[in-house]
Formats: C-alpha cells, structure tokens, sequence
C-alpha cells in the first residue's frame, strides 16, 4: 500500500472542499456541480429534502461512490482514485448504520478495530458515551433502531475523528433518543470536532450547526452561516380562521407584507413577519372579520427551508 | 447518552496514522472470525466432518458394497479405501459444493446486512479488502476440504483398520504408501476445488446475491459433470474443473503417469487468475449505493 506522506490539516485547506461536484445514476443527476468547503471548528448542516443529494454527497466524501465530474477533498487530499488516504481522521455514517448482526456490539466494534489497526482500548469508552455498555454483549439483530444508531456513533468515535460525518442521525429516534443524540453531537462540536451533518430537520440544523447548505435537486439552494440564513428567514408560513374567509382573503391580497395568501381548505395559508400579522389582524378586525385561529405552524427558518427546497412553489425567486 | 464520560481530543499525527494503517492481515483475521462465528458455517462444517463416519458405518453393517464406484469394492478391506471412495463420490458435485457455501457469499453478504459501507470508511483500502476477503474465503475452502479429508481417513483407519491398500493399478501397497497416496490424492484436488471458489467469488461480486453466489457454481459443476459422460470433445472436457479433480487416479496407476495432474493445476490456475481478476476489477470499482 503506497505510504501517505502528506501533511494533514494543512491550514490553507478547508477540511472539506468539493468542487463541481457530479454524480448522475442514469438519467438522474443527484449530485450537480455542487462547490462546498467546510472549515475546520464548523457544525455544518447539510439540508435538504429526501432525494436533494445529501446522502449521495456523503457517499461521495467517503468514497463509497465516485463522482462523474469534479472532486472532493479532505483537508487537501483527493478522496478519489484511494479514499482510505484522506480518510485518516473522518468518521461517521451514511444513512443507517449497518453492522454484522449475528456478532455482539462489542465484536462488532472489535472487528472495526482490527481494520482501523487501533482504537481497541477505547472500546469501553465509547460504549460509555453512548450508553451501550450494558448491552454490549448482545447481538445487534437485538437492537433497536435507536442503539444501533448509537452504536453507529461509537463506532466513528473509536477513530478519535477530527471530522465527524453524519447522515440522519437523528433520524427513526424517539423524541428521547433525538434530545440525547443532538446533545452528544453538540457536546463533540464543543470538544473542537468538525462536524458536518445531514438532515431534513431545520430546527435540528437550526439548533447545532453554524453554517449550512441547503440542497435541492442535487443543487445548493443556499451556502452560508445560519446567521445569514437567519436574516433571510422574515417570513414564516402562517394559519388563519375566520367568520368570513372570502372577504380574509381579500384583505390579505391587499395588506402589505402579506404573501403567497390562499385558501387551502376551511383556512387561509400565507407567508408574514410578526410585523405584516399585526398589521392584517388591525385590518381584518376593522373590516367586521371575526378571527377564530392565527398561529404558525412553523418557524420561519422551515418556511424559508421549504420556499428554498420548493420549485413546484415558484421558489426560485425566493431563493435568488 | 451520558453526559459525564468524556472523549479526548485527536491528536494523532500522519505519521502515526500511516504506521497503523492496517492490510490485507487484518482484513484476513476479521473475515475468519466471521466465518468461524457463523452458526450456519459450523454446523454445516460439522456436517461434512462427521458424514463419512456415518458412511463408513452404516457400510459396515450391511452386506452390499457400491462396486461401482472406485476404491469400493475395498470398504470393508482396508481403511484407506474410505477417504478415496469420498473423494471419487465429493469430487462430483460436493466439492464444488463446499467451495461455494464458503465463497459464494464472502462478498454479498456485505452487500445483504449493507456493511460495505461500515468496513470501507474505515482503515483499510478497497484493495486489501477484496485480497483480505479471497484470501479467507480460500484458506477456508482448503482448511475443511482437507478436514474432510482427514476424518474420511480417520474414520476408515479406526472402523476397518490400517490394512494394506490396492492402487489403481492393482498393486498392493503398504499402509505408509497408502497414506500417502491418500494424502496426495486429496492434496491433488485442491487446485480444481480452487477454481470453484473462485467462481464462487466472483459469482458473489457480480450478482451480489449469496444464493446465486452459492447456486451458480454447483449448478456449472454438475452441467460439467454431465458433459463428462458425453463421448464428447476431450479438448473440452480437460478444460473443465471437474476433470482437474479426477487426476489424482494417474498418480494411484501403476506405472503412475502425471500429465493430467500437471494440466489440471494449470487449467485450475487459469481459472483461479481469471475468476479473481474480473471480480477484483469490478469490486475496486464498484459505487456502494446501497446499505
């Protein structure tokens, strides 16, 4: 096996950086010419809707899959024609992790121990982390979903990785296993690794990352920090009920700030910021319309999210 | 997930990281130790190590002999005819067979439990995987070829006893020649068994389908078996892994005559070479979509 003699985390390099990146499967483009570049320290989201590209990027960084056109590289190093060269240091998972069921968890990690040449020692350790010590000894064909997502993640921690890479983590977990793996993937971001992360959760992105990139089509429909996605978030996607809908929606059309207003069974649908609400609430109010629900359903980060990952909507503009 | 275990920083360097990169030695280790922990492989094993003890004895307790087939005439006359008669009827289809249920699925059943993606993210490149995997997947094959082998020989020697033995040419031979006519004649099959798994393999790398990776090979043995009876080309028929398995009977001939040996090793080696080419091309570049 040829030696790797290049310095890692060279410091002109991001630690990720894909650039025109292309992956078609027949007709269909699931990657398209995507640049990227995650730097070191990030928590970067990658976000999208199923089928935008994500995981197909991920498989893509760890050599699973190779690209059409374009390349990707980690911390400078090409992944591509020899992935196991740049994937010193990277860790984590594509979609659900997979392991041997009719091993142990522990036998299973032991196993990926003797193919990483080291990490043994840290068995135990990381079975703590994750809280799978108990059930160590058990076969994996005997675990739910939950714990081998977990024992997905000791399996990455075991490379003591400098880049963490996940696709969905959260993904199939009760509202107790998210809470629990959100806090360990902060509490590793915390601990000075680059996290990129997939998901398509905005408030999951929302609560972790510091950049993001959004995918639609295989597209970036948007790259930058949260802040900015932040200050492009104004308006979120409201819910309205009224004695009079008919004439709702004509005062909806004609107050300013109110967009994308129709009626969409017994309510009316429309974009606003808290400002434009209180204005049409004054103006519905003052035109004898009795208001018998307004609430928004979500945040304004998720309307942005679906406006970015939307065509069919008329989204483009939004985006642009 | 707890809160109070902690996780130390990276550290590592390139350099430590490139002396602990592992090779095909570990990926060896690993898929042994899968085989090994496969119920399905060891009672199968078992099976196989046991099942000329039950021949040999249920022969004995009756009073026709398969005279038919070579070497039986001499189940109840020499130990040593037993390991040969076992080899006459495995080297038909159940040879074959051993080669595929190790081989046929060292490589699928990645692709079924979807862990190609858990072994290839880690430290070990995609080459020394597909050489780590073969090379398990071969030792395997010879280890419980010759373990059958060995409990045929035993089994005679224990049930009939170390009597003289008859060689194919009709001379009697004493019981140290005898052993290692057994053994020879046993050794002599290992390059077609070879060519089996190698089949098998890469069956298995193709199809990504353990069932196909096990089938096709027995299925391709006996269509060559069938052939075999045919008064058909005999340029074909040395051509053919089954004809390899039979060579051995030239060594046991007197005077003893090793062309066929000779030509059976190569033609196993062109297979093997062959086989494990195209699955090694194809495996190193296959995208992993799935799991």
């Amino acid at each position: 096996m040829p030696k790797e003699t290049t310095p890692r985390a060279r410091p002109d390099h991001p630690v990720v950086s894909a650039t025109g990146l292309t992956k078609r499967y027949g007709d269909l483009v699931a990657v398209d010419a995507i640049d990227l570049r995650v730097r070191a320290g990030d928590v970067y989201g990658l976000l999208g809707p199923n089928g935008a590209g994500k995981t197909t990027f991920m498989r893509m960084l760890f050599g699973l899959v190779r690209p059409d056109h374009g390349t990707i590289e980690i911390d400078g190093i090409p992944v591509q024609p020899v992935p196991v060269r740049a994937l010193d240091g990277v860790a984590g998972f594509v979609e659900t992790p997979r392991f041997y069921p009719y091993l142990s968890g522990r036998k299973n990690l032991e196993l990926l121990a003797k193919l990483d040449g080291s990490g043994r020692s840290r068995i135990n350790e990381v079975l703590e982390v994750v809280e799978l010590s108990d059930r160590a000894g058990s076969k994996v064909r005997e675990y739910s979903y939950g714990m081998v997502q977990r024992l997905g993640v000791a399996a990455s921690l075991m490379r003591e990785p400098r880049l963490l890479v996940l696709d969905e983590p959260t993904n199939g977990l009760d509202p107790a296993g998210i809470r629990d793996m959100r806090a360990l993937i902060q509490r590793l971001a915390d601990s000075g690794l680059t996290v990129l992360l997939s998901s398509h959760h905005m408030d999951e992105v929302d609560e972790m990352c510091t950049r993001v990139a959004i995918m639609r089509r295989g597209q970036l429909a948007f790259d930058g920090s949260m802040s900015e996605l932040r200050g492009r978030a104004g308006r979120a996607t409201r819910h309205l009920v009224t004695s009079d809908d008919a004439t709702a929606l004509t005062i909806c059309h004609r107050t300013p700030g109110i967009v994308h207003a129709e009626r969409e069974g017994a309510r009316i649908v429309f974009d606003a910021d808290d400002v434009a609400v209180e204005r049409l609430s004054r103006e519905l109010v003052a035109g004898g319309v009795g208001i018998r629900l307004l609430h928004a359903p979500t945040s304004a980060l998720t309307t942005l999210f679906f406006r970015l990952t939307d065509i069919e909507a008329g989204a483009d503009e939004e985006a642009a | 997930m707890s809160s109070t275990a902690s996780l130390e920083t990276p550290t590592a360097t390139a350099s430590q990281l490139t002396q602990r990169r592992p090779g095909v030695g570990a990926v060896y280790g690993v898929e042994l130790g899968k085989l090994v922990r496969q119920t399905k492989v060891r009672v199968i094993s078992l099976v196989m190590i046991a099942a000329p003890w039950v021949f040999i004895l249920l022969v004995l307790h009756q009073d026709r002999l398969p005279l038919e087939t070579l070497y039986g005439r001499y189940l109840k006359t020499t130990g040593f005819a037993t390991p040969m008669v076992v080899l006459v009827v495995a080297a038909q289809w159940l040879l074959p067979l051993i080669a595929s249920f190790i081989s046929g699925d060292m490589f699928s059943s990645d692709d079924n439990h979807g862990t190609y993606k858990t072994i290839l993210t880690r430290s070990v490149a995609r080459g020394s995987v597909f050489w780590g995997k073969v090379l398990a997947a071969l030792s395997a094959t010879v280890v419980l070829v010759l373990a059958i082998g060995a409990s045929a020989l035993l089994a005679g020697l224990v049930c009939v006893g170390g009597q003289d033995f008859i060689s194919v040419g009709g001379t009697l031979v004493s019981p140290g020649a005898a052993f290692a006519d057994v053994a020879v004649s046993w050794l002599s099959v290992l390059p077609g068994v070879l060519g089996f798994a190698a089949l098998a393999l890469c069956v298995s790398i193709l199809t990504r389908n353990s069932v196909l990776g096990v089938v096709v090979p027995v299925v391709v043995g006996l269509v060559c078996q069938m052939y075999m009876f045919l008064n058909a080309w005999d340029t074909v028929r040395h051509l053919m892994l089954n004809w390899t398995m039979t060579a051995w009977r030239g060594l046991l001939d007197d005077p003893s005559y090793t062309e066929p040996l000779v030509r059976g090793v190569l033609v196993s080696i062109v297979y093997i070479a062959l086989f494990v080419t195209v699955g090694y091309l194809v495996f190193r570049r296959r995208d992993v979509k799935e799991g």
